[in-house]
């Protein structure tokens, strides 16, 4: 719907115009961030930990450092997290059919000055990609994002696995290059956008499919898709998170804060976190564009 | 069934007392008394006019015209000069001998051109002080047709934007706020039946063809017990009868769109009609530059208003009338929407003292989204459709008693259907339909009301509204948890499937009003009115302007219906033999039951709606000051408007009370038009508003590489967007003859935003559009340039 939203808000664009501006806003308190976003894939997983900061402050954000970053798997099998570099960014090797299994319970535990915070998250089922396609097109005019006017639309096939309430999120690389700007981020609820589309079961309906064309593709251009599974709240999470980053207009909602699922241990402490902490299984699909398999222009 | 019962005693037991008051009040009035009555016409068309004074000299005493133009007076036996006067017209004097009812209808000519052109409201000189409206708002189209339109547009609702206590959110967002109200808080009435959007292109333009508009009347206070629905205003725009002298061709060339009207008698000058169409053409300018790809956009709008008139004889005369109006937009998908009206009246004349309209309408708002319009692609594709529909009878009786006592009683019926959303989906070639089901609701009132005359100089209104609803099957109704902390989604409880008719929960309200006018002196009142109201039906809108997908939804067993109380006080006082009018008035609004949204809250398309809602009380208060100078060359008003507007909802805010998203503090309207010669006029005006609540962050942090707001306090509208203001002006320049050298017509040139200021609509914070992990501030205007537009209007 916001996508309906802002294509009438372009309209309205013509006569209208954006400004940078200075604003002075109130201080707020600095709190920890949690950013884990963890998949059950063979290979390294890291959970970052910062500190939250003025909000118009230009440096990057401070790494928390010293932490304790543990996740457990439903089992209570504990996995240590270390920040090797001294970076804030924790990290774990996982072994082969060691790390996290399909609908398990997976606790975060992070201990950082003196706090000790959890989250919880499930592993949710991902169905697989069963093959991507493109055709050619070509756009009126040369997009004003710089990518390509003539080129190919590339759309991946998937079905929604049977069973109300999964729910995903899409994203793609051009050429290795991830494309994960909040405007980028597609996320599914069923084979639709949200809980009311009754899609269970469906193929991924075709804004889904094709939210991979953040410009088109040229020949022999790399295309890599991948779908993960996320609980619930990080659909929720996702999706505020979204609308909190492309809110302006004439039909811009009040901004609100988004939801996090780290709480402080001691519910009672003036200490709290922000961030999120989520566990996906992922499908992949890869292919290399050939001009001569295309579908031609419809 | 007990209970029932009881309630409808307790409103019969509330009634009573009103009844009596007006028939003992009525007492000692003697029986010696004949009535003089009719109905009062403009000579130049025969069109029925509102609010003309009739007098008589001898007795001093006085009634109004009804908007249908019929007027009664009750006087003694014996001679009398009964003199009919508005403003901008000649009046018309006549000698009479009173020994029995009689019936005198009359014509009015308007003054000569000239001082035509002066004409600001269309009412009596003095009507301000002596009517019982208080926070009435009167602009003729006459003065709206000279007020700077935006691309030379004239529009109904963005020149009532200038009156005092009425504002709206920013420059192009669709409605108007008044006192504190949203915008679904407003009654907008178009031959009575109402308009559920107002706006064609999202606010740029109202849905009122100026061409067929006869009268426009905004109420904010003191609202009579006729009117009810709506908890804040009334807007009543009344439609042109049709010409029922002579044909006549209208129109207009404009920048954005052409209008053309078509007005004549039939049948021997018994009946008349018009009928007037607009329609946008940027998409037909614009089609030659386009290439083939972009050959199919489509971006108009066009609304078709019709209405004509029977007069069957002296006592019954008939009216029907209809708006359509739609909006198109999209290239491969499409998406329009639009409301529609048809309203048929019969006026009964029973006797000199007895009148009687009753109206049956039917209205409709709906809008539908088709993915694939042209079917290209039968695989995937989306349709989704959405509507509030209703039809209403309201019967309105007007009984002139004598001539301190004027009744007003009737009552309505509105039978709602919402339909919420209906859609199919199409992914894969499989197809699914997404469907809410439809809502039902029955809204019904009786009223009784009466303006008295107490002595001279006191002036009373009250009356009593009793209304009920209904909230009925079929449907599912859901019932969520209570317990849910406030702020957070509810979960559904429980479902019920409810059967067709039955009622699932009904809601009544007595609804006083009163209002009372002191007359000082000739010149000088002191107006003081009070009024409840209930409005059963909601608009669900979180986003800062309302946006045409938005949703009307009922009262239900979760949904309480929204209630106000607000008193009002004026002082009200002419100078120079009313050539200065001057107005000051206070006002206090209280509201319950106002809707709020959770974070994140799903409006469209979810069963479980109500779940993401949240409910709050709201207080709205101010001063209004207004002067304005009714006649002469340079004429036209200022308004000042200082106000404030709060919402307290329970887990927003720390539970306090905080401004609301419509909140400006002061709103400055100064209106001009100068008469230059027979040729050459000019309109300019100047608003000045201050900026509206906003919420910002204090924090930012970065998740996944993309900077995120957050605000610690977690507070909602702490801070304040800047002010703004904007400068129009206009020209007009007449010529004797209009097309083929018969008629008349104009060139109308305006300059829109004269210095080029860039208003804000909104400020956000972003990040960086290169760097997501940086953030910054922006300013977005909506009108970022100076807008100039010429219109050639004609007539013949």
């Amino acid at each position: 719907m916001k996508k309906i939203l802002s294509i009438i808000g372009l309209s309205v664009s013509l006569i209208s115009c954006e400004q940078v501006i200075d604003l002075e806003v109130k201080e707020g308190v600095n709190q920890l961030v949690v950013d884990a976003w963890l998949t059950d894939e063979v290979k390294e997983q890291s959970v970052k930990l910062t500190v939250s900061q003025p909000y118009f402050e230009e440096s990057a954000p401070k790494p928390a450092l010293g932490a304790e970053v543990i996740v457990y798997n439903q089992d209570s099998t504990a996995h240590v997290f270390t920040d090797s570099n001294n970076d804030g960014v924790y990290t774990y090797k996982p072994k082969a059919g060691k790390f996290l299994k399909e609908n398990e319970q997976v606790a975060l535990a992070v201990k950082y000055e003196n706090e000790q915070y959890y989250s919880l998250s499930q592993l949710k089922r991902v169905p697989k990609i069963d093959s991507v396609g493109y055709e050619v097109f070509s756009f009126p005019i040369t997009p004003p994002d710089g990518g390509p006017k003539d080129g190919f639309l590339a759309q991946f096939y998937a079905n929604d696995l049977v069973g109300e309430g999964d729910t995903y999120l899409v994203r793609s690389y051009k050429n290795d290059t991830l494309r994960f700007k909040p405007t980028d981020i597609t996320l599914a609820y069923d084979a639709g956008f949200s809980p009311g589309s009754k899609s269970d079961g469906l193929m991924f309906i075709l804004p889904i499919r094709q939210s991979l064309n953040q410009t088109l593709f040229l020949d022999k251009d790399k295309l890599k898709v991948e779908l993960f599974s996320i609980p619930t709240e990080a659909y929720y999470f996702l999706l505020q998170l979204r609308q909190e980053s492309s809110n302006g207009g004439i039909f811009a909602t009040p901004l609100s804060n988004i939801p996090t699922n780290i709480f402080n241990l001691n519910s009672k402490s003036t200490k709290k976190a922000l961030g999120a902490f989520f566990v996906s299984k992922v499908s992949t699909f890869e292919t290399i564009i050939d001009k001569n398999k295309a579908k031609p222009k419809q | 069934m007990s209970n029932i019962y009881k309630k409808y005693f307790s409103i019969k037991v509330a009634f009573i007392p009103l009844i009596y008051l007006i028939v003992i009040s009525n007492f000692a009035i003697g029986q010696n008394n004949y009535t003089i009555s009719g109905k009062i016409s403009d000579a130049k068309n025969g069109e029925g006019m509102i609010g003309v004074n009739v007098y008589l000299k001898e007795l001093k005493i006085g009634a109004s015209t009804n908007v249908y133009g019929f007027y009664s007076i009750t006087a003694p036996k014996g001679k009398y000069t009964l003199t009919a006067s508005y403003i901008g017209y000649n009046s018309v004097s006549k000698e009479y001998d009173l020994k029995q009812n009689q019936t005198l209808n009359l014509e009015l000519v308007e003054e000569g051109k000239l001082l035509e052109e002066v004409v600001i409201t269309g009412k009596r000189e003095d009507d301000n002080v002596k009517n019982m409206e208080m926070s009435v708002n009167k602009v003729e189209m006459k003065t709206i047709k000279k007020m700077p339109a935006f691309l030379g547009e004239v529009d109904v609702i963005r020149s009532i934007q200038f009156l005092p206590g009425v504002s709206s959110v920013g420059e192009g967002s669709s409605g108007f706020n008044v006192r504190g109200g949203g915008i679904d808080q407003n009654l907008v009435l178009l031959d009575e039946a109402p308009v559920y959007n107002s706006s064609h292109l999202f606010g740029f333009f109202s849905v009122f063809n100026p061409d067929v508009v006869k009268d426009v009347k905004l109420i904010k206070g003191g609202i009579p017990a006729t009117y009810g629905g709506r908890v804040s205003s009334i807007l009543d725009v009344r439609m042109k009868e049709g010409n029922s002298k002579k044909p006549e061709f209208s129109g207009g060339l404009g920048t954005i769109f052409s209008r053309f009207a078509y007005e004549r008698p039939f049948l021997k000058e018994k009946g008349s009609f018009i009928v007037a169409l607009r329609r946008s053409y940027i998409d037909i300018l614009a089609k030659p530059f386009l290439n083939t790809d972009l050959k199919g956009s489509r971006f108009y709008f066009y609304d078709f208003t019709a209405k004509t008139n029977y007069k069957i004889n002296d006592k019954n005369t008939v009216f029907l009338s209809g708006y359509f109006g739609r909006d198109v937009f999209g290239a491969d998908f499409g998406f329009n929407w639009g409301n529609s009206t048809t309203s048929f009246r019969w006026n009964h004349v029973f006797n000199n003292k007895l009148f009687l309209n009753t109206t049956i309408f039917y209205s409709n708002y709906d809008y539908s989204i088709d993915s694939d319009l042209s079917n290209e692609n039968d695989q995937d594709s989306f349709e989704w459709k959405s509507n509030i529909l209703n039809y209403s009878i309201k019967p309105d009786f007007n009984y002139y008693l004598n001539s301190k006592n004027t009744i007003s009683f009737g009552g309505q019926a509105i039978y709602y259907t919402f339909n919420p959303g209906q859609a199919i989906a199409v992914s894969g070639g499989q197809s699914r339909s997404i469907g809410l089901d439809s809502k039902y609701a029955m809204e019904s009132a009786l009223y009784i009301g009466n303006e008295q005359k107490l002595s001279g100089k006191l002036t009373l209104n009250y009356g009593l509204r009793y209304s009920f609803y209904n909230y009925m099957g079929p449907g599912t109704v859901y019932t969520f948890n209570e317990n849910t902390t406030p702020g957070e989604r509810k979960q559904i409880t429980s479902t019920r499937t409810s059967k067709k008719g039955e009622s699932i929960k009904n809601y009544g309200n007595l609804e006083p009003r009163i209002a009372l006018n002191l007359g000082i002196n000739n010149s000088t009142s002191i107006k003081l009115g009070y009024n409840r109201l209930a409005q059963y039906i909601h608009l669900l809108s979180n986003t800062v302007a309302s946006s045409p997908l938005d949703v009307w939804t009922p009262s239900s067993n979760n949904i309480k219906p929204q209630l106000s109380d607000q008193v009002a006080l004026g002082l009200f006082k002419n100078f120079s033999e009313n050539l200065y009018e001057t107005s000051v008035e206070v006002y206090y609004k209280t509201l319950k039951n106002q809707i709020d949204y959770i974070r994140n809250a799903d409006l469209l398309l979810n069963p479980a709606v109500e779940g993401d809602l949240m409910y709050g009380i709201g207080r709205a208060y101010g001063a209004e000051f207004f002067v304005k100078k009714n006649k002469g060359k340079f004429n036209g008003w200022i308004s000042y408007t200082l106000a404030r507007t709060e919402r307290k909802v329970e887990g927003l805010n720390n539970n306090d009370w905080y401004a609301s998203r419509i909140d400006k503090a002061h709103n400055i309207s100064v209106v001009g038009i100068l008469d230059l010669s027979k040729k050459w006029s000019m309109g300019t005006t100047l608003s000045f508003s201050s900026g509206t609540p906003a919420s910002f962050p204090t924090n930012k942090f970065v998740w996944q590489g993309i900077a995120l707001p957050h605000n610690y306090t977690d507070d909602r509208n702490t801070y304040r967007i800047p002010n703004s203001h904007r400068l129009d002006y206009s020209a007009t320049r007449k010529n004797k003859h209009a097309l083929f050298g018969k008629g008349e017509s104009e060139w109308v040139f305006s300059v829109y935003n004269v210095y080029n200021r860039k208003n804000p609509f909104s400020v956000y914070v972003r990040q960086n559009p290169d760097d997501p992990s940086k953030t910054e501030a922006v300013k977005y205007s909506v009108f970022a340039a100076i807008i100039p537009a010429v219109t050639y209007n004609f007539k013949f």
